[in-house]
């Protein structure tokens, strides 16, 4: 075993040692293209402005869009969480319905929704009220917390269903109220099981923001790509907003790592140095959370009478303030029950009534071109015969997994390994990729490939790359996660009988640690195919694309075509989800991964 | 241990080294002479410049003008030249020529200096001016835009020449909104988010012609836009055959004939033609 710090040398030493060939790489080798970074800092002659302080800008946006999102769908998500679990059929549906919709479709395809459809329903004079308060703002901030509060939903129903049933009987036999119960034994543990998950979301919250950029929102990204425009410096620019969002990224995922140990229970606490300078940090906000809601607890703890009394007596427990609230509370919920009902009607019945006003013949004229574009009939320059649309997507997201479990196994087993050499690169290539949105990595691959080979290949091949890379380091992680859960004893016994690293690997731990990964490999499918909606950005025809082409053919109907290419989606993602579930339920009877948030 | 480490670290290093640059940049004209083959990039979305129609075909001014060109190179070399279309957007169409991927770019593309450092350019084959697009009857005058939002597309000219106007007309904060793209701006200016929408006006008549009646050009021009073919930097037997090719088409009545199909009085897109393309005797 070596010793800690002397690992930690070794790792510097790698690292080091990257960084110094990526340096000579740059300096020694001649690309055609020569290096001019003082455009972050210097004053640009053409335009009298200094480029860094855009970037600046967008980051202080990016922070903003960011924090209002994580908050209002942490509220969100919460309410449809419990939502999923609740006894009343109509809540159970809506939540369940809106949950497998947003999980289900693009974000890049809500944002367009909400920015260019939604405020057509609405009346006009609360339409002529968001146009002017910065409505790309709103719809922004406002779609993603929409979309993060479906994911974390399910975070929440998942932690909530966590906890044994028996804890729940058991908390009721000594006495406790529902609400007791939920607020003494149920959340206090869900709450430590909710926090890593909770936490990559909200990490992907952060980068998923990057995508408020298509709606004119000048985010990070956007100022990147502005520099980019301006001064045809992309390289720079993309390489600038990269270190930004890694080190947002990092911030994130320290934070919350160093939450998780604080909270851990059971097991001895191991705190880093980093974790108790954190926790001091954070200690004033502890305390004044503790007295906030300290103080309402004992308020309420007031209110409400005192059970302890060993004296009085049930006849007098029955107070008569209680046995009002008692009955109250039923004809309360009756209330609410039918309130709600009524809403969800004046739901249904209004998006019905709009989907009837659609004009589909618009859909139905376009459909063929939605899903194969031109093909077989494209032009010469076009790979595949001109095949576009949701074929494209799909040929896109099947190339890009497949690619990326060959870089997925290689990076996931290579972080485990004990050899420095081989786990450190695993892990800055990992780390790297994860701490950044995909769109900076499309633009990494579409600005770096031509420096590297001096030539350009079809923006096609460029995205397959891209989700290549990208999908490689998530998978990476559910390898390293599912051969973790296969028992030491495992490769010990191989090991014992003979057989290299390899062939245990080959023969005893991969077999079994695949049949646990199958359904988290499909999750990411589905993911990589929402994201191949982002391959629109540099112009490849998928399905997004074709869309907005046609869209801007026929301009006048909005609505049909981005509500067809939803479905579309939706469909196709629905579908894989339904097969995800029964893998799950098929392959991991008692083990399930947990995929760690960032490290 | 330590040693194996450093030395392992020094091989991958040199491994870096050696990975070799390989440039494919070189003389464009002997290169298509050879191939027979010129990659021109087009726009997609861009009515009536080039976009895709309702039967899915690629058509407008710039692909016929495009195609036009190398024809006229090809009768110059003696030879047929195949044309490959390239789709290009606002985002790759200065990156592609820079990397090889095509050897023109015929994509609304206006001459400026700041462009001109990393490509060339052809002689100006359009003269297009940026004006400002709104809903009709609202505004009279650029004046009327001061404090109300414009829309335009990012990494193109008309944004920072809609913020100079605003700033010049006493708008101390202008807010000019930039997307990713020609139709989300229309859809914007369509629902009223933006009070105008400030781009080429040929790109202008283009969309106002989906929905007649409703939209004017509002003001003057406040900018010229004149437009040339992107080519690569320092390429001069390519650029020379591109610019002679745009000449003889003047001389020969070749190119009124594409402007009229696309621009003249009896298209949508009516817009005069009141320049002369530059001629060298």
């Amino acid at each position: 075993m070596i010793e800690p710090w002397k690992r930690q040398v070794q790792q510097f030493a790698i690292v080091a040692g990257i960084a110094l060939a990526i340096y000579l790489f740059f300096t020694h080798i001649d690309f055609g293209y020569k290096f001019h970074w003082a455009v972050l800092w210097e004053v640009n002659p053409t335009y009298k402005e200094v480029f860094g302080i855009w970037l600046i800008r967008g980051l202080l946006l990016t922070i903003e869009i960011s924090l209002i999102s994580t908050i209002v769908s942490l509220v969100l998500g919460t309410f449809f969480g419990i939502a999923r679990l609740s006894d009343f059929k109509p809540l159970y549906w809506f939540a369940t319905g809106y949950v497998e919709f947003f999980r289900n479709t693009p974000l890049l395809v809500q944002l367009f929704f909400w920015y260019f459809a939604f405020p057509l329903g609405l009346p006009e004079t609360f339409r002529a009220f968001l146009y002017d308060h910065n409505y790309e703002l709103i719809a922004a901030t406002g779609g993603l917390s929409i979309y993060t509060a479906a994911f974390i939903a399910e975070v929440v129903r998942a932690g909530i269903q966590a906890i044994p049933r028996g804890h729940l009987e058991a908390a009721a036999s000594s006495g406790l109220s529902r609400i007791q119960a939920l607020r003494f034994v149920i959340l206090p543990q869900a709450f430590r099981i909710i926090m890593p998950p909770l936490g990559s979301e909200l990490l992907n919250n952060m980068k998923n923001s990057s995508l408020a950029m298509t709606i004119g929102v000048a985010d990070l990204c956007w100022q990147a790509q502005q520099i980019e425009s301006f001064t045809f410096r992309g390289f720079e620019a993309t390489t600038a907003a990269t270190v930004i969002y890694l080190s947002l990224s990092l911030t994130i995922s320290t934070l919350m790592n160093s939450i998780n140990h604080h909270l851990e229970i059971g097991k001895e606490k191991d705190l880093s140095i980093l974790d108790r300078i954190l926790g001091f940090v954070v200690k004033p906000f502890w305390l004044l959370m503790k007295l906030l809601f300290g103080g309402i607890e004992r308020t309420w703890k007031r209110l409400r009478p005192r059970r302890r009394k060993p004296l009085e007596v049930e006849a007098t427990y029955m107070s008569t303030g209680t046995a009002w609230m008692e009955r109250l509370i039923p004809i309360l919920s009756l209330t609410g029950k039918g309130l709600f009902l009524l809403i969800l009607c004046g739901l249904v019945v209004s998006v019905g009534y709009g989907l009837l006003g659609f004009k589909w013949s618009v859909v139905g004229d376009n459909f063929r071109a939605l899903l194969i574009w031109t093909f077989p009939n494209g032009l010469g320059g076009e790979i595949f015969y001109g095949l576009g649309g949701l074929s494209l997507s799909i040929i896109l997201a099947l190339i890009g997994l497949t690619a990326s479990f060959v870089i997925g196994l290689a990076a996931g087993l290579g972080r485990l390994s004990k050899n420095p050499l081989i786990s450190t690169p695993s892990v800055l290539y990992i780390e790297l990729i994860r701490g950044n949105p995909l769109i900076m990595v499309i633009f990494w691959v579409y600005f770096f490939s031509p420096i590297i080979t001096g030539m350009q290949m079809d923006v096609f091949w460029s995205a397959t790359i891209a989700f290549t890379l990208f999908s490689g380091a998530y998978l990476a992680e559910i390898v390293r996660a599912g051969v973790k859960a296969i028992p030491p004893g495992q490769m010990e016994a191989a090991t014992a009988s003979g057989l290299n690293y390899f062939k245990a690997m080959r023969f005893v731990i991969l077999p079994q640690a695949l049949k646990m990964m199958i359904p988290a490999i499909v999750g990411q499918f589905i993911a990589l195919f929402k994201d191949t909606s982002l391959a629109y950005i540099i112009g490849v025809f998928e399905l997004t694309t074709v869309a907005q082409t046609i869209n801007n053919r026929l301009m006048i109907y909005p609505f049909e075509i981005y509500t067809t290419i939803a479905v579309l989606y939706f469909i196709c993602c629905y579908s894989m989800s339904m097969v995800a579930r029964r893998l799950e339920r098929k392959y991991t009877p008692e083990a399930r991964i947990e995929i760690p948030a960032m490290a | 241990m330590q040693k194996r480490v450093w030395r392992s670290v020094l091989v991958l290093a040199v491994a870096f080294l050696l990975v070799p640059g390989i440039c494919f940049a070189g003389p464009t004209y002997d290169k298509v002479k050879e191939s027979g083959v010129v990659n021109a990039g087009l726009m997609y979305n861009s009515i009536p410049a080039a976009y895709f129609n309702d039967k899915n075909e690629w058509v407008g001014f710039d692909v016929d003008i495009a195609s036009e060109v190398i024809k006229r190179i090809g009768q110059s070399m003696g030879k047929e030249l195949k044309m490959e279309k390239i789709k290009l957007n606002n985002k790759t169409r200065i990156s592609f020529l820079t990397s090889g991927r095509i050897d023109m770019s015929t994509a609304n593309m206006t001459h400026k200096r700041e462009r001109d450092k990393t490509i060339d350019f052809s002689i100006t084959y359009f003269f297009d001016g940026e004006k400002i697009l709104a809903k009709k009857g609202k505004y009279k005058d650029h004046k009327d835009f001061v404090g109300k939002k414009i829309a335009s597309m990012q990494g193109t000219t008309s944004e920072k020449n809609a913020v100079n106007l605003l700033k010049s007309l006493g708008d101390t904060d202008p807010k000019v909104i930039s997307f990713q793209d020609e139709p989300s701006c229309f859809l914007a200016l369509q629902q009223d988010k933006v009070a105008g929408w400030a781009t080429d006006s040929t790109i202008l008549i283009g969309y106002a012609a989906k929905e007649p009646g409703k939209y004017e050009l509002v003001g003057d021009f406040f900018s010229d836009e004149p437009y040339g073919i992107g080519l690569p930097q320092d390429d001069s037997a390519w650029r020379d055959a591109v610019n002679f090719a745009i000449q003889d088409m003047w001389v020969d009545g070749t190119y009124m004939n594409i402007y009229n199909k696309w621009y003249g009085p009896d298209t949508p897109y009516y817009f005069p033609m009141t320049e002369k393309i530059e001629m060298w005797p």
